[in-house]
């Protein structure tokens, strides 16, 4: 009966009043210890400044993944288990989403885990890692943690990864990482270029592993992109990672997964294995991974507010890449760290400098519609943009 | 209204009908291998398995903690740097709660991380690993894996580690793992005696880390135990682990920390997994944290349950080693596999094999008072009374 009124009633007010039912009661039965806690957290908080840093999403995931969520922690007996028994659904969910075998699929905390298992696994001192000078920085500082050389391949012109560069850095090397989209640039390469890349690193340089991180996919609107989940399943050289961390709205569930060659995930997986798994994060992501029209609406929402953002830029006379993420890369044509200090003055928090572009780009990542209205409004006011402009 | 268990279940559980399906999983790992051999699903659907294999709570997160977990769903969205309570926050709470500072704590995703990162850090070709025989497996196969020397070893008659050997293999090593209590002995090692044998490593030994790993601690009872926290914050290079997966009842949340000197916690804040807490658990291991009642009740009823299911087994005449944890290791005169498979039979799960005592010796970890009754009928009619008792033990032989 509650499902069904979760179901057709939601909204986060309603959740949050689901979620805390038992707040008096429990309160009424314990007051010594904890009540503080209950009670402090049922008193209006200080306002939260708006969190478009992260690149989060700002939703979460789904009523159905909440139902799920109260099912398994029911009797507090399953947080208190060791996941090993509820893996093997997980990896069958993702393997039928893709059309996949389980043994093609490995989990870790985070997809950050899985990125850093393979520079584990296929870099070396000897067989550097190759990256973006400017992508997404988790390979790159595991690597300078073991001792792995980095080969820092720095954007073109048009703020893109260079891909033929990158290919050709990458002959001898242990694993190439490519983040499509790319993290903070927001842009993609299109299906075919990832096609002829992997194509030419395979024959340049066979023993190198390709690292692709698609921690945006879920974002993406431009028809010429395409997961290469195909070929990693195929290819023993070529990793595919993903995320529950966006579109799905689970970043502090702390959940990826990569998708390969069964003899690459198994070695992936016999480095950490499922350690570092929580059993509530497994089961959001199974009752995720079945609600398709969640993501479908989650990515409709995403697009909405990403237009309405990059508009408001360009009226206001400042362009942003071709996001096709939940970020924008704007140049601001100022340090960022200005911007950045005097929106936070505003309740508006913006991402950190990203070298070499901290003079002139920031990355803004999207809220919701209602909160970019709001941020819009600081950013107007942070870059003098006159109310006509906006 | 006292709360029960039950009412707390109808709050977070209005849903719950029955058990979720348990699916078997493929060949995922060697602690898993080990947790799933012989564990087939429940088919009937009747009489749940009781599951005494992986030294878990039977009882789970208490209510404060489950219902701090529910409540900051709307967060699950939330890096744990963000979230409400965030990571700092746990930080700070765990250093309140052991009277250090923050910078004394690294977190971990579960103490599993903690150990693996020890090794990486301390460990190499040329500066080995010393563990105790049986003891917690996670260091020396993350030891094998990086290409580390293990030495180890063996425990002594009474299933206690052998300190004094340990001390000498220490000489160079890169890292000793001091697990106290050991897993899966069962036995504890006294505050003076820690003391004594940290202060001899670092004596003969002073570039060789100790990690006292100390995920049984809420369970001990024993007066001459006290944590090695203080060891800890006085020596570079010596660090305790803990856990929230045993007394918190957190294993599936994963939360686990290391305390100690500022420098060292950099070393395992540099190692750790990026974002390698849950933003929910960290809500729940706050309240957990201040909810200190909950552990001494959880301890209380561990300690009833360990003192029935030791006297059931020496009723039958089976030696049980004196246990400070929340399992006991058995002498059961036969090979632990074939006890494991005949108990699993009756969905009763035990633990898997220790070797070099894989022969003898069977861990079974205590779940609740009444599923110790029931397990017991299955250990009764597998094991039967012990004949021709009083012979020498695998351990006395040594």
């Amino acid at each position: 009966m509650l499902r069904t009124e979760d179901a057709m009633a939601f909204t986060r007010r309603a959740m949050v009043k689901t979620l805390g039912l038992g707040g008096a009661a429990l309160v009424a039965a314990r007051r010594d210890a904890w009540a503080g806690l209950v009670e402090g957290a049922a008193a209006s908080p200080p306002v939260r400044p708006l969190l478009l840093h992260n690149n989060e999403n700002p939703l979460g995931p789904g009523p159905a993944a909440l139902d799920a969520l109260r099912a398994a922690l029911g009797q507090g007996e399953s947080a208190g288990r060791y996941v090993f028994r509820n893996l093997d659904e997980l990896h069958q969910t993702i393997a039928g989403k893709f059309g996949i075998k389980p043994e093609n699929v490995v989990t870790g905390c985070g997809s950050t885990q899985i990125l850093r298992e393979a520079v584990q696994l296929f870099t070396s001192p000897t067989r550097p890692l190759v990256a973006g000078e400017l992508t997404y920085e988790e390979c790159a500082g595991y690597a300078e943690l073991i001792g792995t050389p980095v080969r820092a391949i720095p954007l073109d012109r048009s703020l893109n990864l260079d891909l033929d560069a990158m290919a050709e850095a990458a002959k001898g090397a242990g694993v190439v990482f490519l983040n499509n989209p790319n993290n903070p640039t927001a842009m993609l390469h299109p299906a075919a270029a990832v096609t002829a890349f992997i194509e030419r690193v395979g024959k340049s340089s066979p023993e190198t592993t390709i690292l692709l991180d698609e921690a945006y996919h879920d974002y993406v609107t431009d028809t010429a992109h395409k997961t290469q989940i195909p070929v990693a399943v195929q290819n023993p050289r070529v990793i595919v990672a993903r995320t529950f961390s966006k579109a799905y709205g689970m970043a502090g569930m702390r959940l990826g997964y990569g998708i390969g060659h069964p003899d690459t995930i198994k070695k992936l997986d016999a480095w950490e294995g499922a350690a570092a798994l929580n059993v509530a994060s497994i089961v959001v992501a199974i009752a995720s991974l079945k609600d398709q029209p969640r993501l479908d609406a989650e990515r409709d929402r995403n697009t909405q507010v990403r237009q309405f953002t990059i508009d408001w830029f360009k009226k206001a006379g400042f362009a942003s890449t071709n996001s096709q993420t939940n970020f924008l890369f704007v140049n601001i044509g100022r340090p960022a760290k200005e911007f950045r200090d005097a929106c936070r003055a505003q309740g508006v928090l913006v991402a950190r400098d990203f070298p070499p572009f901290e003079k002139t780009h920031v990355r803004i990542s999207m809220g919701t519609m209602d909160e970019m209205k709001r941020a819009v409004e600081v950013f107007g006011k942070v870059l003098g943009v006159k109310a006509k402009a906006a | 209204m006292p709360l029960s268990r039950r009412s707390f279940l109808n709050v977070v559980s209005p849903l719950r009908t029955g058990p979720l399906p348990v699916s078997l999983m493929a060949a995922r790992g060697r602690e898993a291998d080990f947790a799933l051999g012989g564990s087939p699903p429940d088919a009937t659907g009747d009489g749940a398995e009781i599951r005494i294999d992986s030294n878990e709570n039977p009882l789970g997160p208490g209510p404060a903690a489950l219902e701090a977990f529910v409540r900051s769903f709307p967060d699950a969205g939330r890096y744990p740097t963000n979230a409400r309570p965030s990571v700092a926050d746990l930080r700070e709470a765990i250093a309140r709660r052991q009277s250090v500072r923050p910078e004394n704590v690294a977190l971990g995703s579960g103490s599993w991380e903690i150990l693996a990162s020890a090794v990486r850090i301390y460990t190499s070709s040329s500066r080995h690993l010393v563990t105790a025989s049986p003891s917690f497996e996670s260091p020396e196969r993350v030891a094998e894996q990086l290409g580390t020397p293990v030495k180890r070893v063996p425990v002594d008659k009474d299933g206690r580690l052998d300190l004094d050997k340990m001390a000498q293999a220490a000489r160079w090593a890169g890292l000793v793992f001091f697990c106290n209590p050991n897993n899966p002995t069962s036995t504890v090692h006294s505050a003076k005696a820690v003391a004594e044998f940290v202060a001899r490593v670092r004596r003969e030994s002073p570039e060789t880390a100790i990690l006292i790993d100390e995920a049984y601690h809420d369970y001990v009872t024993d007066p001459g135990y006290a944590t090695a926290l203080g060891l800890a914050l006085e020596h570079p290079n010596v660090f305790v682990a803990r856990t929230l997966s045993k007394a918190y009842g957190m294993a599936g949340l994963r939360v686990g920390y290391a305390i100690g000197q500022p420098r060292t916690i950099e070393a395992f804040n540099r190692w750790a997994i990026t974002f390698n807490q849950n933003s929910l658990t960290v809500a729940a291991a706050v309240a957990s944290l201040g909810d200190p009642a909950h552990i001494d009740a959880e301890r209380a009823r561990n300690t009833e349950v360990r003192q029935f299911t030791t006297r059931f087994f020496e009723g039958l005449g089976y030696r049980v080693l004196p246990s400070q944890t929340n399992f006991v290791f058995v002498e059961i005169g036969r090979p632990s596999k074939e006890f494991k498979e005949a108990c699993a039979k009756h969905k009763v799960m035990v633990g898997r094999e220790f070797p070099p005592l894989e022969k003898t010796y069977a861990r079974v970890s205590l779940g609740t008072l009444d599923e110790m009754k029931r397990a017991n009928h299955v250990f009764t009619e597998v094991l039967g009374k012990r004949t021709g008792g009083g012979g020498a033990s695998a351990l006395a032989q040594k």
